[in-house]
C-alpha cells in the first residue's frame, strides 16, 4: 500500500474513533506529535517533584512529612509511566532525559516557579494538582491507546493528590489569620501561572494534535472547565483572586483575555522563569556527577567476590 | 539494562495481571523496583518479572478474527433451551395422560 | 523506669526521623527514576517508625509525637551522627543506607525481646517491613561491589567515611544502667555493637570490600567530627573512663551538621507550635 494510501486509511480510522496502539503503522507527524506531548508530560512530572520537594523538609507534621513524600513519589511513578510509554514510540529514555537537562525539551510553567512556604503546598495540591486532573481526565480519550492506559492510574492518584490538597487547603483556611494568609499569599503568586497552565486559545485549524485526537479538546474549554469548578469553592472559603480575576458570566465565571498577561509565558517557552535554570542545573549536577552509577546498573559484573 | 514487564496476582481468584514496565540491570532488582513501582498500594500479593524480551506477540492480529460461524463456542447459541426443556414438559405430560404422539 | 523507657525510645525514634529526613532529600534527584520511587518508600517506612516510636512516648509522658519530632531544641535529639550527616553522594548514602538498616536490624532483633510489651510488638512488626530495606540495600551494594572500578571505589571510601560512625549507633545511651535493669533492652550497647561489628566485617567480606577499612574501635580514642563531616583523631593523651567513644548524638552531642537540618525541619512548626496544620 502506498504511503498515501496508508495515511488516508489512519486519518479515516482516527476520524471514525479508533484507537492506536505502539505496533500500528503512524504517519511521521503523528509518531513526532505524539511522541513529543508525551515527553513534555514526563518531563513536567519530574520537574513538578522538585518545587514540592523544597517544601518537603519543612512540613509542619509527621503525618504532612509522609503524605507529602508519597505525593511526590507518585509523580516521579508518574514520569516513569510515562516516559517508558513514549521510549516505545522511538527515543529512549537517556537521550529524553538529556534533551530535558539541555533545554532543549519542556516542560510545563508551573514548575518553573519558586515555593516560598507551607501555603505554596497547599495551592499546588489543590489548584494546580485539580487544573492537571481536568486536563488528564480529557486526555483519556486521546487516540493513542498506550497513553491512555497509563493516564487511568495517573488519573486515579491525582485524584487523591487533589483531596490532599485540598485536605491541607481547608486546615489552612479554618486556622490561624496567619494560616489563612500563608494560602493568600500563595494564591496571589500562583494564580497568573495557573491560568497560563492551560495555554492561549488553541488554533483548531492547525493543532494536529487535536486533528489526529491525541487531545480532544481545546485548551480554552480545558481553562473555562477549571474555573466553573473551582473559583466558586476558593471563594467560598473567603480568599480573593488577583489579576486575571474571574467575573461571573451567569453559571460561569470567566477570565478576560486582555486581563492575562502573557509575558512570563513566553519567558519560561524559552526555558528563561524564575526558577528555570537553577532546578535544571541541580539536576545537571547530580546527572553528571553520577555517571559511575548508570554505569553499574549498565554493565554485567566485572568481578565477583 | 532492560526493560522488564511487571505482573501481579491479587487473592486466589484472578490470574496474573501486567500493569506496567521498569527498566533495570537484572531479574533481582527487576523485584525490588517494580514492588514499589506497582505494589506499593498493595494492589497485589505477588509479582512476577519478566523480560521484555522473553514476550512474544503475533506478528499478524488479523489471524484472531472470528471468519465462519463459531457460534456453538458461545452460550448464546443455546438460548433456546428454555423453549425446549418446554417442549419437553409437553412430551411428558402427553406420556401420563395415555396418548402417544 | 520511665524516664528509661523514655531515653531508650527517644534515641530510636530520633535515629528513625533524622536518618528518614536525609533519604527524603534524595526525591527527585536519585541517580535512577525506579529507584528514586523505592527510595522514598524506604524514607516514609523510617519517617514511620518514628512516628510509631513517639507514639510511644506520647502515651507514657504528657507529649505528642509531632511535638516530640519537631518541637525540641537540637541538644534534646538523641540520634546517633551518623544520621544527619549530609547526603554527598550516592554512594555515601548507599553504604550508610547499608548500615543503618543492618544496625537497626541487630538492634530491632535485641528489641523483640524487650521487657515492654508495646516495644517488643512494634520492633517485630518494624523488622518486618525493614527486610525490604535490607533486601534493597544488599542488592545495591552486590551491583556497585561487583561493578566498575569507580563505583567499588566510591563505595570504599563511602565505608571510610561511613563505619565508625555507624559503630557509633552504639554508644551507650543515657541511663543506659537503668534501662538494662529494667530488661528494656535485653543486652547492653557494647554487646549489640560487637553483634553488629561482626555481621558488618562478615557480610562486607563477602561483598569482596576490603577489611581494613573497618578498623575495631579503640576506647581510648575520642575522635571529634570536623564541620566538613571528616572524622580527626583528635590528639587527647589520657584515654577516658567512659565506654563512649566521644562521636556523640547519644547524649545530644550533634556535629555541625545538625543545626541548619534541624532549623530547616522545625521551621514551619515552631512558627506555630499550636496550629493544626
Amino acid at each position: 500500500m502506498s504511503y498515501e494510501r496508508k495515511l488516508d486509511e489512519f486519518n479515516r480510522r482516527v476520524e471514525t474513533g479508533s484507537k492506536v496502539e505502539a505496533a500500528d503503522w503512524m504517519p511521521d507527524d503523528y509518531r513526532r506529535g505524539v511522541l513529543k506531548f508525551i515527553e513534555m508530560h514526563a518531563n513536567s512530572e519530574i520537574m513538578g517533584a522538585l518545587p514540592e520537594r523544597e517544601c518537603l523538609p519543612k512540613a509542619p507534621t509527621l503525618k504532612r512529612k509522609m503524605s507529602l513524600a508519597a505525593k511526590i513519589q507518585d509523580e516521579i511513578g508518574h514520569a516513569q509511566l510515562l516516559y517508558r510509554v513514549a521510549e516505545d514510540l522511538g527515543k529512549s529514555r537517556t537521550a529524553m532525559y538529556e534533551d530535558l537537562l539541555a533545554g532543549k525539551s519542556k516542560f510545563h510553567n508551573v514548575f518553573h516557579y519558586p515555593v516560598h512556604h507551607w501555603g505554596d503546598v497547599a495551592v499546588i495540591g489543590w489548584l494546580i494538582d485539580g487544573a492537571a486532573l481536568v486536563t488528564q481526565a480529557a486526555l483519556l480519550d486521546s487516540s493513542y491507546a498506550p497513553y491512555t492506559r497509563v493516564l487511568k492510574r495517573i488519573c486515579s492518584e491525582e485524584q487523591l493528590h487533589l483531596r490532599h490538597g485540598e485536605h491541607i487547603t481547608l486546615q489552612l483556611a479554618s486556622g490561624t489569620d496567619y494560616q489563612r494568609e500563608m494560602f493568600q499569599d500563595a494564591l496571589n503568586r500562583w494564580w497568573l501561572p495557573i491560568i497560563h497552565f492551560f495555554g492561549p486559545r488553541s488554533n483548531v485549524a492547525k493543532d494536529l494534535l487535536l486533528r489526529w485526537k491525541v487531545k480532544t479538546r481545546t485548551n480554552e474549554d480545558l481553562r473555562q472547565e477549571f474555573l466553573d469548578r473551582y473559583v466558586p469553592k476558593v471563594t467560598e472559603l473567603g480568599f480573593s483572586f488577583p489579576t486575571p480575576v474571574p467575573r461571573p458570566e451567569g453559571n460561569s465565571w470567566v477570565v478576560a483575555d486582555e486581563d492575562i498577561d502573557w509575558a512570563p509565558l513566553d519567558a519560561i517557552k524559552k526555558n528563561q522563569g524564575p526558577e528555570t535554570e537553577r532546578r535544571l542545573g541541580l539536576r545537571r549536577a547530580v546527572y553528571d556527577s553520577h555517571r559511575w552509577v548508570r554505569e553499574a546498573l549498565s554493565e554485567p559484573a566485572v568481578h565477583a567476590a | 539494562m532492560e526493560v522488564y514487564e511487571i505482573f501481579r496476582r491479587s487473592g486466589h481468584k484472578s490470574p496474573f495481571e501486567h500493569c506496567g514496565a521498569v527498566i533495570a540491570p537484572d531479574p533481582e532488582m527487576a523485584l525490588l523496583l517494580g514492588k514499589e513501582c506497582f505494589l506499593r498500594r498493595r494492589e497485589g500479593e505477588h509479582l512476577w518479572v519478566v523480560r521484555r524480551s522473553d514476550i512474544h506477540a503475533l506478528e499478524d492480529e488479523s489471524v484472531l478474527e472470528i471468519a465462519a460461524d463459531k457460534s456453538y463456542r458461545f452460550a448464546s447459541d443455546y438460548r433456546d433451551v428454555v423453549g425446549k426443556r418446554e417442549a419437553a414438559r409437553r412430551r411428558v405430560a402427553s406420556m401420563s395422560s395415555g396418548g402417544a404422539s | 523506669m520511665k524516664e528509661a523507657f523514655v531515653s531508650l525510645v527517644t534515641a530510636l525514634a530520633d535515629d528513625e526521623l533524622i536518618i528518614g529526613h536525609r533519604h527524603s532529600e534524595w526525591t527527585g534527584f536519585a541517580p535512577h527514576i525506579e529507584e528514586d520511587v523505592a527510595f522514598s518508600s524506604i524514607a516514609q517506612d523510617e519517617i514511620g517508625h518514628a512516628s510509631a516510636f513517639y507514639s510511644l512516648i506520647a502515651e507514657a509522658t504528657d507529649t505528642t509525637p509531632d511535638r516530640m519530632a519537631l518541637g525540641r531544641e537540637p541538644g534534646d535529639y538523641r540520634h546517633a551522627v551518623l544520621c544527619e550527616r549530609p547526603n554527598r553522594d550516592w554512594s555515601y548514602s548507599l553504604v550508610r543506607h547499608w548500615l543503618y538498616d543492618t544496625a537497626d536490624d541487630v538492634r530491632l532483633e535485641a528489641l523483640q525481646e524487650s521487657a515492654h510489651a508495646g516495644l517488643a510488638a512494634l520492633a517485630t512488626k518494624i523488622r518486618r517491613e525493614e527486610r525490604y530495606h535490607l533486601l534493597h540495600a544488599n542488592a545495591w551494594i552486590k551491583r556497585v561491589s561487583e561493578g566498575p572500578v569507580e563505583g567499588r571505589t566510591r563505595l570504599i571510601d563511602a565505608l571510610g567515611r561511613c563505619y565508625l560512625e555507624a559503630l557509633a549507633l552504639f554508644d551507650s545511651l543515657e541511663l543506659e544502667d537503668s534501662i538494662l535493669e529494667n530488661d528494656l533492652l535485653p543486652c547492653s550497647s557494647s554487646e549489640l555493637r560487637s553483634r553488629f561489628a561482626k555481621r558488618a566485617t562478615s557480610e562486607l567480606d563477602d561483598f569482596g570490600l576490603p577489611a581494613d577499612i573497618h578498623r575495631d574501635l579503640d576506647d581510648s580514642a575520642e575522635f571529634l567530627a570536623s564541620s566538613s563531616g571528616d572524622l580527626i583523631a583528635s590528639d587527647q593523651g589520657a584515654p577516658t573512663t567512659s565506654s563512649r567513644s566521644g562521636i556523640g548524638g547519644r547524649a545530644g552531642e550533634h556535629s555541625d551538621d545538625f543545626k541548619p537540618l534541624w532549623d530547616e525541619m522545625t521551621s514551619t512548626h515552631r512558627q506555630h507550635p499550636d496550629a493544626q496544620w
